[in-house]
């Protein structure tokens, strides 16, 4: 921080200015902290308060009156001990299976391609491959579920033409690829952006280098490229990993197509369904706090994990 | 809201400025400001036709959105103390809304209409002589079918169930490409209608004492029957109204819905070429004798505790209700009143524009209003036991396991949430 201001050069009548200098970054971070304070503290200590209440009948009315009360920690008993919480994660991690990878994957291939020198139509592909991300994510379902729905979907129309019936891209186990799928031609074009930037910071000299040495392209781009835009790849993988925890858009806008998905099929809509449709927001409280510190964890862990190779490789 | 409380602002100061100066002056003439969130057609034209008629009140309408968003906002609004003064609130939610201590009794103004609807209407807000709201469109159940494709494959109208069935897989024998109706896990209102028809009574309650039979040998039987219609491909289990079920109406592919008198605006709404297609019928009866059937969907204009003007509030809520001008623009956005004298209005008028050839569309519908289930009692946890159901109905259908134990399964959750809650139960 202000360290500088105590070096011996300064004589003693220098005070003032350095009480000055001192109060400085405390008024420049006020805003941030004040914003921080009212938009993400208060909130975080309020759904805390509000996990250890709950919605309790007092002998009133004809039917009695639901009433909040202090209840410890029995919603988070209550929520930990059900089993339809936990197997949302575990379709959580099986949907994260497919979509992760296969996102930064094509990510990655499509920014290594862009980057490539003899590509053509490169602005035009960058745009088009982008394009999807500034689609909201619950217009890219409705679309994609109406191009899965059997009477609608132009792609059942074709095999039904063909003699081989519709496609069960909503039924059973295809339900993973199927919302896979969404994020995945979402989420590839914003993940493509992050990695072509950072491949557009290596230096010519290194790739020319690797050529005169003899190199392929192929080459460069594995041993070079590669390990030089890893950080980019941690953050898109770090990204991906929290979008995944969250997904909630897109099962919600098809459960209504689908006896598949029912309302507890991932996390988060479990705590929607707790929340506003049960009416016990303490209970969704609970859920929401063990997910946000779940996120928190497995976030650290992966950041932990990679540090070194993302950001120690090159000191 | 912010709005109210600037109004609130506004008042407090102009109650200061009357103290501080002394000044004289007639409070009498003061405008009350209402606040009204609901969703149907024809709201705006009747909020419009009070505020003329009424200039002492003022009141603001808003599309708070569909029964169940409606209901969560209302839910949540009340928590904050800046509920709408009146709220169009569906039947069955009303206990859970009186249980989460959102609505006023207004019993204290309703006198003047005690005959202005059925006792059976009257009973869906209406508990140990508290009144929750004043009922404002009912849904009388009756069968929709598409006569014409009806006369194509040359079979009846089925009048009982069992006729229902062997309708059934007649219409599959004609044309496979079609089902005679389709049994959605999704539509808790529209099974808990026909079990109720069967003579189930999902909750009872007496002295704050509860009773949940929601797995009661009606209900399972009910549930037997269309699991035997499933398992026959007779019927086709899938959501309703979504893109794939709207096609296949389109296409003729579904040719009865059960349902209520409101559907066939919902109809004419995803297939408005078939105007003049389809016709309703009595909906098929368990047994010949019991001509009785379940109300289905409606909604009921509640005053919630956070109003400020209860009396203006029910005064807006019991006009809105059983005055002419009113219950008129409600049968002309194609809403069936619940008031006696709106649905008597309603007959004299043409049907529907699905229904458009048919010509005892109203006496089917007055019939079927005229006789239905009484002494419905809907539970303090619908929505709970709504989202319980859809989930294990849909899970049955989708792994083939029996309707009758996603039904248990139901009953279980719906317990168990009672009785972490508090109330008390009487088994």
């Amino acid at each position: 921080m202000a360290t500088a201001a105590t070096s011996p050069q300064h004589g003693t009548g220098q005070r003032p200015r350095r009480r000055r200098r001192t109060l400085a970054p405390y008024v420049l971070i006020a805003p941030a902290l004040l914003l921080f304070a009212a938009f993400m503290g208060v909130p975080i200590l309020y759904a805390l308060f509000l996990s250890t209440q709950g919605l309790r009948i007092v002998d009133e009315g004809v039917f009695g009156i639901r009433d909040e009360v202090f209840v410890g920690l029995a919603n988070y008993a209550e929520i930990l001990t059900d089993g339809a919480f936990w197997a949302g994660f575990g379709r959580l991690a099986l949907y994260g299976l497919i979509a992760v990878p296969l996102t930064l994957g094509l990510a990655l291939l499509f920014a290594l391609l862009l980057d490539h020198g003899a590509s053509r139509a490169k602005r035009f592909t960058r745009t088009a491959i982008f394009i999807p991300y500034a689609i909201p994510g619950v217009v890219a379902s409705l679309m994609w579920g109406f191009m899965y729905l059997p009477s609608t979907s132009p792609f059942s129309h074709l095999t039904r033409e063909l003699g081989l019936g519709s496609i069960p891209f909503l039924d059973g186990g295809a339900i993973y690829p199927s919302l896979a799928n969404i994020a995945i031609w979402g989420g590839t074009g914003f993940n493509m952006i992050i990695i072509y930037t950072s491949l557009r910071g290596i230096p010519a000299e290194l790739c020319d280098a690797a050529r005169i040495d003899g190199c392929t392209e192929w080459q460069i781009a594995w041993r070079i490229k590669v390990p030089l835009v890893a950080p980019a790849l941690v953050l898109t993988g770090l990204f991906a990993l929290i979008g995944t925890l969250q997904v909630y858009g897109e099962p919600t806008m098809l459960s209504s197509m689908t006896t598949e998905i029912s309302q507890t099929w991932v996390p988060l809509m479990h705590i929607y369904r707790d929340g506003f449709i049960r009416d016990d927001l303490p209970m969704a409280a609970a859920g929401s706090v063990f997910l946000a510190v779940g996120t928190l964890l497995v976030s650290l862990a992966l950041l932990k994990a990679t540090q070194r190779r993302a950001f120690g490789g090159f000191k | 809201m912010q709005l109210r409380g600037l109004t609130r602002y506004g008042a407090l100061l102009g109650a200061l400025a009357l103290v501080a100066g002394c000044a004289g002056g007639s409070s009498g003439d003061k405008v009350i400001t209402l606040d009204y969130w609901c969703w149907s057609g024809s709201q705006a034209a009747k909020v419009a036709a009070f505020n003329d008629a009424h200039p002492h009140i003022r009141v603001r309408h808003t599309d708070a959105g569909g029964g169940v968003d409606s209901a969560t906002k209302l839910l949540t609004a009340s928590r904050a103390g800046n509920a709408p003064d009146v709220s169009c609130v569906e039947y069955p939610t009303v206990p859970s809304m009186i249980v989460s201590d959102v609505l006023a009794d207004i019993a204290e103004y309703t006198a003047g209409i005690e005959d202005a609807f059925t006792p059976e209407v009257w009973g869906m807000t209406r508990f140990e002589g508290q009144v929750y709201g004043i009922p404002q469109d009912i849904g009388p159940m009756v069968l929709l079918y598409n006569a014409r494709r009806f006369d194509e494959l040359g079979i009846g109208v089925p009048a009982t169930w069992e006729e229902f069935a062997e309708v059934a897989a007649a219409v599959r024998e004609r044309d496979p490409s079609t089902h005679l109706a389709t049994f959605a896990p999704t539509e808790f209102g529209n099974f808990a209608g026909l079990a109720q028809q069967a003579g189930a009574a999902w909750w009872t309650v007496e002295d704050r004492e509860w009773t949940v039979d929601i797995s009661d040998d009606r209900t399972l039987e009910v549930a037997a029957y269309w699991e035997d219609l499933i398992d026959r491909d007779l019927v086709k289990a899938e959501p309703l109204l979504t893109p794939e079920w709207n096609n296949r109406v389109n296409r003729g592919e579904v040719l009865t819905w059960p349902a209520a008198l409101w559907a066939p605006d919902v109809i004419h709404g995803i297939a408005a070429g078939q105007a003049g297609d389809w016709a309703i019928a009595p909906l098929p009866r368990w047994e010949e004798d019991s001509e009785a059937v379940a109300l289905q969907g409606g909604t009921a204009l509640a005053v919630t505790k956070n109003s400020d003007h209860p009396q203006a509030a029910a005064e807006f809520a019991i006009w809105m209700n059983t005055a002419e001008a009113a219950y008129e623009l409600q049968i002309a956005s194609g809403q069936y009143p619940a008031c006696v004298a709106g649905q008597a209005a309603a007959a004299q008028g043409p049907p529907p524009a699905l229904m458009a050839g048919q010509e005892d569309y109203w006496d089917i519908a007055t019939h079927a209003a005229a006789n239905t289930v009484s002494d419905v009692t809907w539970g303090p946890n619908v929505s709970t036991a709504g989202d319980a159901y859809r989930d294990a109905m849909s899970a049955a259908i989708r792994d083939g396991t029996p309707l009758t134990d996603a039904i248990r399964e139901t009953q279980r959750i719906v317990v168990e949430e009672m009785r972490r809650v508090g109330f008390r139960l009487a088994q």
